[in-house]
């Protein structure tokens, strides 16, 4: 039985973490319709949380963007899982 | 019939016999070549093979020494060998005190294709309290193993 006078241990300033070499899920492929204003950055942006994927979205959709500067309202692009 | 005849004879029935023997002989088909290809082998089912608890983990993600003994300035590694193949597992553990207060709780979502190693690790600036620990590894909200170790002076 624990003696009620001994302080409890203080755990608070633990620090954790972890890795694994298997692989995390792959998300399921998503579609977006583009809209005005839209740039393959900024759609990557919304999905990856990353600027930097939108060579992914391109990828893609090559079939549709010819230039990966010049995206359309009304496209609608493969957005592939993370 | 004179002898030579006889042995011309004899030749080619002989050679009637060996074409014919030939001819009927079937060959066997080359084995496994039957029928139907033989069904894959079905996936091994996912599983917990073993946790490992030490002070250090290599590039393979498991315990290079396993101890059950640490000091108070160590980082903990508790490392989750696992086997077969699944979508999506999430691997969780659970680390308690002797007294019952759950020392850090954390969990990794994995998409193995075969066998696999997890490590947990937990460090404590201030140093661990001397005592008695447990770690406890769960896939999917369900028990699989625990480890029991010591921290000593």
């Amino acid at each position: 039985m624990p003696d009620p006078k001994t302080p409890k241990a203080d755990f608070s300033d633990v620090e954790s973490g972890s890795s694994s070499t298997a692989p995390p899920p792959k998300t399921a492929d998503q579609t977006y319709t583009v809209v005005k204003g839209d740039s393959l950055s900024k759609i990557a942006k919304r999905f990856y949380g990353d600027a930097q994927q939108w060579r992914k979205i391109y990828e893609a959709n090559k079939d549709q963007i010819k230039n990966p500067d010049l995206i359309y309202p009304g496209q609608t692009f493969n957005i592939p899982g993370a | 019939m004179h002898a030579h005849g006889r042995r011309v004879f004899a030749l080619a029935i002989g050679l009637a016999a060996i074409t014919s023997a030939g001819c009927k002989k079937e060959t066997p088909p080359p084995q496994g070549e039957t029928g139907a290809a033989a069904p894959a082998p079905a996936a091994p089912e996912f599983s917990v093979s073993g946790v490992e608890v030490g002070k250090q983990i290599g590039a393979d993600k498991r315990v290079t020494t396993p101890t059950t003994t640490f000091a108070p300035k160590d980082t903990i590694y508790a490392s989750v060998a696992t086997e077969g193949s699944a979508p999506s597992k999430v691997i969780a553990a659970k680390w308690t005190f002797q007294d019952g207060q759950v020392v850090k709780e954390a969990a990794d979502t994995i998409a193995p294709t075969g066998p696999a190693a997890t490590e947990f690790h937990i460090s404590k600036p201030s140093g661990w309290p001397v005592g008695k620990y447990k770690v406890e590894i769960s896939v999917d909200g369900s028990p699989a193993e625990s480890k029991d170790f010591e921290v000593k002076k």
